[in-house]
C-alpha cells in the first residue's frame, strides 16, 4: 500500500485553493443569498481548466487522472466554495459531460465536449422523475422511434443546472415493457422544440445551484442523438455512479477541512468567561469530531478513485460505503462547526450554517443513504 | 498510490489465522484460566514466530512494509483471538519495541533474540495512579548503588505481568527517563494477583510493587535524552490498539453477517430484513473506513513519522468507538445467541470498552487533536 499524492497533485492542490480563494470565494455568499447561479465562477473554473480536468486534450481537457480530479473537489471545497457551484460543476462534468466522452460518436464528441470543457456551455442529467427517484427503472418518459427521429414523452425532476443548461443528457424508455433493459439515454439541446425546463426550485441548500423539472412534449430529436444502442442507458447511468462517489463527495471532505480551519480560527479569537472558547474542552471535542470525520472521508474518496484510475471495475460495495459514510456522519460534524460559532453560527454571514444546509444533500443526491445500504446489504 | 496490500502480505494474513485457529478454537485462548493462560500465550508466540509477525515494525523484513504490513496482520490476530492479541503484542510491540529502539547490542540479543523467537514473555510497565494525560513525571525510580540500581515504585494495570519472563519497569534514573528490565523471580518485585476485568479473559493483567529491587546497571535501558518515553510508549499503545479495534470490528462484523444470511425467520434469511441488513451496511461502513484510516495511519508512522501523531489520535478515536458501535450492533443481530456467554461477539463487546480507555483514552485523543488544530501544544 501506499497513500502518497504526487507533487505535482500536492502543488496543484494548493494551486486551486489559491485561486478559488481569490476569484469565487469572495462572491459565494451573494449568490447563495440570492439564489442564483454564478456563472462568472462557472466560466473562470472552465478558464482554470477544472471543468475538464480528466478529459482528453483533444477536447480541450487536461487529460488528468482520476485521483487529480478528486483533488480538484476537495480543494474547491477546502478553499470555501459552496456545495452549490461544486454541484453544477458535478453534474455539467461528470454526469452530463462524461457520459457523453464515453458514449457518443466522434461528432458528437466534437460539437459538444469543447464547449462543455471550457464552461462555454452548461450541461445536465435527466434520469429522476417526479414518480421514480430511487427506483430509476419505473421511469415513465418516453422515446419512441419514429422514422429517423425519436420522440420524447414525459418529466424529469431535481434535475441540477435544468434551467440553465445549453445540453441534457437524458434517460428514457424506449421499451416501456422493460424494467432496466428497456432504459436508453440521449443528448437533448436548449431550444428543441417541445423541450422545456421548469423554474428554479427552492432548496434548502445548494442554492447556487439550479434545479428544476425538464418537460418533454412531443419533444423530436434527431436518431443519432441516442447515446451508444438502446437498452444501454441503465449501465450509462451506473457508469456515472463512479464519480458520484469519488468526484461528487470530495467538494464534502474539503468543506470538513474548511469548517476545520474556521472554527480554529474562530476558536481562537472569541473570548467567553475571560478566555479564548478553544480553551475550553467541549469547543475542542467538536473540532476534534470535524478532523476525524475529514480524514476518514478522504481516505474513502480517493480509495474509489484509485481504483478508477486502475481501470478496476466499480466495487460497488465500497463506492456505497463512501457514500453512505459521507452522508450519514457528515451530519455530525457540519452541526458541531455551526454551534462553535454559537450564535454567529445559524447566521448567514459566518458560512457555517450554509454549509450546514449544503452538506443535507448529501444523504439524498445520487442514491439516498437507504439505497446505499439496499446495495451493501444485498452484496454481502 | 496504491490501495491493496500484496499477494505476500495477503499470504501472511492466511497463514496467520491457520496457525493460530487451532490454538484459539472454541475461544480457549479467551477464557480467564490462570492454571493455562501462560502455556496459551507461550503456543501463540511459539506458532507466531513461524512467520515474519512477530518481527514486523521492529525489523525489516523483505518484502513486507513494517508497520503497514503489521497493521494488516495485527487485524487478523485481533479477530482470531483478542486477549492472545494483545499479550503478544504487550511482549512484542511494547517490551520488545523498546529493547529494540533503545537497547544496546549486549541487551537486543540478551531480550530481542529470544523473544521474537517466541521463547520469552515480556511486559512493560509504565501507567501509575497519579498518571494523567499529560504525563506528569513518573515516580518509580532507580537509584545508583555502585554496579546495580535499587528500585522502587508501583504500577497498575500491566499486561502479562503474571505470566511474564522478564518485565520493563518505566521510571526515572538520575533525573533521566530509563527503562529497568526486571526477571519474574527478583526479590523486591512483587506482583499482585490477576484482576478480572470485563473483557480480554485471556491477557493476565496485575500491578505490580517494586521494594528495593536491586538489578544490574546492565538491565538499565537510557532512551536517548531527546526522546519523551512516556509519549513514545503511549503511541505504541495507541498503534497496538488499533488492530485491537480493528480486529474486533471484523470479528463481530463477519460472526453477524455470516448468522444474518443463515438465520431465517419468517421464511427468508434475517438479512432481507432491511432491520438487519442495513444495520449490518452501517457497520461495513464502519468497518471499512476504520481499516482505511488505520492502514493510512500505519502508512505515515512508517514513511514519515513525525507527521503521524495526529492522524494516529484520529484513527485511535474512531477505531476505538466504532468497534464498539459494530460489536453493539452485532449483538443485536446475533439475538438471543448473542447474549449466551462465550461466543465471539459478546466476547468482543466486552472487549471493545478497553480499546477506548487504554492508551490514549477517547477523551484526552479528542482534546489533543482539537489543540493540534488550534495551534495550542500541550
Ligand atoms: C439538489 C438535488 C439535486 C439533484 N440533482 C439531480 C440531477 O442532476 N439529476 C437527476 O437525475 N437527479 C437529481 N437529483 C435527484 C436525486 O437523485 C433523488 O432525489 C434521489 O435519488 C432520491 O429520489 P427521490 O427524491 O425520488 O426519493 P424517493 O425515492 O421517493 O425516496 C424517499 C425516501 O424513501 C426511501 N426509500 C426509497 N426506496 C427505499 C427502499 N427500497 N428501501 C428503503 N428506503 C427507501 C429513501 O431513502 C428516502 O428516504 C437531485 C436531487 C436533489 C435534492
Ligand atoms: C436566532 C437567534 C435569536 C437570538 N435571540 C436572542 C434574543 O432575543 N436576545 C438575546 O439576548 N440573545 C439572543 N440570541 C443570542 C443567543 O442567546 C446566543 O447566541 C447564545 O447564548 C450563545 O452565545 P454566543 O453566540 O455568543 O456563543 P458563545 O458564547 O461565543 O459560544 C461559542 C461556542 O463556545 C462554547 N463555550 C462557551 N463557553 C464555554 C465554556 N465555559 N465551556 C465549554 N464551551 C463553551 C459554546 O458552547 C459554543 O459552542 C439569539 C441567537 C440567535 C441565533
Amino acid at each position: 500500500m501506499d497513500f502518497a499524492f504526487t507533487k505535482e497533485q500536492l502543488m496543484f492542490k494548493k494551486e486551486i485553493i489559491r485561486f478559488a480563494k481569490k476569484e469565487i470565494v469572495p462572491r459565494v455568499q451573494e449568490y447563495d443569498l440570492n439564489e442564483a447561479f454564478d456563472f462568472e465562477s462557472f466560466r473562470k473554473l472552465g478558464d482554470f481548466g477544472i471543468l475538464g480536468l480528466h478529459f482528453p486534450e483533444t477536447y480541450g481537457g487536461s487529460g488528468a487522472d482520476v485521483v487529480t480530479t478528486v483533488m480538484a473537489g476537495e480543494a474547491l471545497g477546502e478553499a470555501g466554495v459552496d456545495g452549490g457551484l461544486t454541484l453544477a460543476y458535478g453534474a455539467h462534468s461528470f454526469l452530463c459531460a462524461d457520459t457523453i466522452l464515453r458514449h457518443a460518436t466522434e461528432e458528437q464528441r466534437q460539437r459538444y465536449l469543447p464547449k462543455l470543457i471550457s464552461g462555454e456551455w452548461i450541461g445536465c442529467m435527466g434520469l429522476t422523475e417526479p414518480d421514480a427517484g430511487s427506483d430509476v427503472a419505473s421511469m415513465k418518459t418516453t422515446a419512441e422511434k419514429k422514422g429517423d427521429k425519436y420522440v420524447l414523452n414525459g418529466s424529469k425532476i431535481f434535475i441540477t443546472n435544468g434551467p440553465i443548461a445549453d445540453v441534457a443528457v437524458v434517460y428514457a424508455k424506449t421499451d416501456p415493457s422493460q424494467k432496466h433493459a428497456g432504459i436508453s439515454a440521449f443528448i437533448v439541446e436548449k431550444g428543441t422544440k417541445g423541450f422545456a425546463a421548469g423554474a428554479p426550485l427552492i432548496k434548502m441548500g445548494v442554492r447556487t445551484s439550479q434545479t428544476s423539472e425538464l418537460f418533454f412534449n412531443n419533444c423530436e430529436i434527431p436518431e443519432e442523438n441516442l447515446l451508444g444502442k438502446e437498452g444501454e442507458g441503465f449501465n450509462m447511468s451506473l457508469q456515472t455512479v463512479e464519480w458520484d462517489r469519488s468526484a461528487l463527495l470530495a467538494p464534502f471532505v474539503g468543506a470538513a477541512k474548511y469548517m476545520l480551519n474556521s472554527c480554529a480560527d474562530y476558536a481562537r479569537k472569541r473570548e467567553q468567561f475571560g478566555r479564548p472558547i478553544g480553551k475550553f474542552q467541549a469547543v475542542k471535542h467538536k473540532l476534534a469530531n470535524i478532523r476525524i470525520f475529514a480524514e476518514a472521508s478522504q481516505s474513502l474518496a480517493y480509495k474509489i478513485a484509485w481504483c478508477k484510475d486502475q481501470g478496476r471495475p466499480l466495487n460497488h460495495l465500497e463506492a456505497a460505503v463512501a457514500k453512505l459514510f459521507v452522508g450519514d456522519w457528515s451530519i455530525g460534524p457540519a452541526n458541531d462547526a455551526m454551534v462553535v460559532f454559537g450564535g454567529y453560527g445559524f447566521c448567514h454571514e459566518y458560512n457555517m450554517e450554509r454549509i450546514f444546509r449544503d452538506s443535507r444533500l448529501a444523504p439524498i443526491g445520487g442514491g439516498t443513504s437507504d439505497i446505499q445500504k439496499m446495495i451493501i446489504s444485498k452484496i454481502i | 498510490m496504491n490501495y491493496d496490500f500484496s499477494e505476500k502480505e495477503f499470504t501472511l494474513f492466511v497463514d496467520i489465522n491457520e496457525k493460530m485457529a487451532g490454538l484459539a478454537a472454541n475461544g480457549q485462548l479467551d477464557r480467564k484460566d490462570p492454571a493455562h493462560n501462560k502455556e496459551n500465550i507461550k503456543q501463540a508466540l511459539k506458532q507466531l514466530a513461524q512467520t515474519p509477525y512477530l518481527k514486523l515494525g521492529l525489523q525489516p523484513v523483505d518484502g513486507y512494509q513494517g508497520q503497514l504490513s503489521w497493521m494488516g496482520a495485527a487485524e487478523t490476530l485481533a479477530a482470531v483471538s483478542p486477549s492472545a492479541y494483545l499479550a503478544v503484542e504487550a511482549s512484542t510491540r511494547l517490551f520488545g519495541r523498546a529493547v529494540n529502539e533503545w537497547g544496546d547490542s549486549n541487551q537486543k540479543s540478551k531480550w530481542l533474540t529470544p523473544l521474537l523467537e517466541g521463547n520469552l514473555i515480556g511486559a512493560l510497565a509504565i501507567s501509575e495512579e497519579t498518571l494523567n494525560i499529560e504525563n506528569d513525571p513518573l515516580t518509580a525510580q532507580g537509584e545508583r548503588q555502585g554496579e546495580s540500581v535499587a528500585i522502587n515504585g508501583a504500577k497498575q494495570y500491566v499486561i502479562n505481568a503474571p505470566i511474564a519472563d522478564w518485565i520493563a519497569v518505566a521510571g526515572t534514573c538520575d533525573d533521566a527517563y530509563a527503562l529497568f528490565l526486571i526477571e519474574k523471580e527478583a526479590s523486591g518485585l512483587t506482583v499482585e494477583p490477576a484482576m478480572e476485568t470485563l473483557g480480554y479473559d485471556g491477557t493476565p493483567i496485575s500491578g505490580i510493587r517494586l521494594e528495593d529491587c536491586r538489578i544490574p546497571n546492565e538491565q538499565v535501558i537510557f532512551p536517548p535524552a531527546d526522546i519523551d518515553m512516556a509519549e513514545a510508549i503511549r503511541m505504541w499503545e495507541n498503534q497496538i490498539l488499533l488492530g485491537a479495534g480493528l480486529g474486533l470490528s471484523k470479528a463481530a462484523y463477519e460472526t453477524a453477517r455470516d448468522h444474518a444470511k443463515s438465520h431465517r425467520s419468517g421464511g427468508k434469511p434475517i438479512i432481507a430484513y432491511q432491520e438487519v441488513g442495513f444495520k449490518l451496511a452501517d457497520m461495513l461502513t464502519l468497518f471499512q473506513t476504520s481499516q482505511l484510516l488505520a492502514y493510512r495511519t500505519a502508512w505515515t508512522a512508517e514513511t514519515s513519522p513525525k507527521e503521524a501523531g495526529e492522524l494516529l489520535l484520529c484513527a485511535k478515536v474512531f477505531c476505538a468507538e466504532s468497534a464498539e458501535q459494530v460489536c453493539s450492533e452485532a449483538l443485536k443481530i446475533l439475538g438471543g445467541n448473542g447474549y449466551i456467554t462465550g461466543n465471539s461477539v459478546e466476547r468482543a463487546y466486552r472487549c471493545a470498552k478497553y480499546v477506548q480507555i487504554a492508551g490514549t483514552s477517547t477523551e484526552i485523543g479528542r482534546v489533543k487533536i482539537g489543540d493540534a488544530a488550534l495551534g495550542y501544544r500541550n
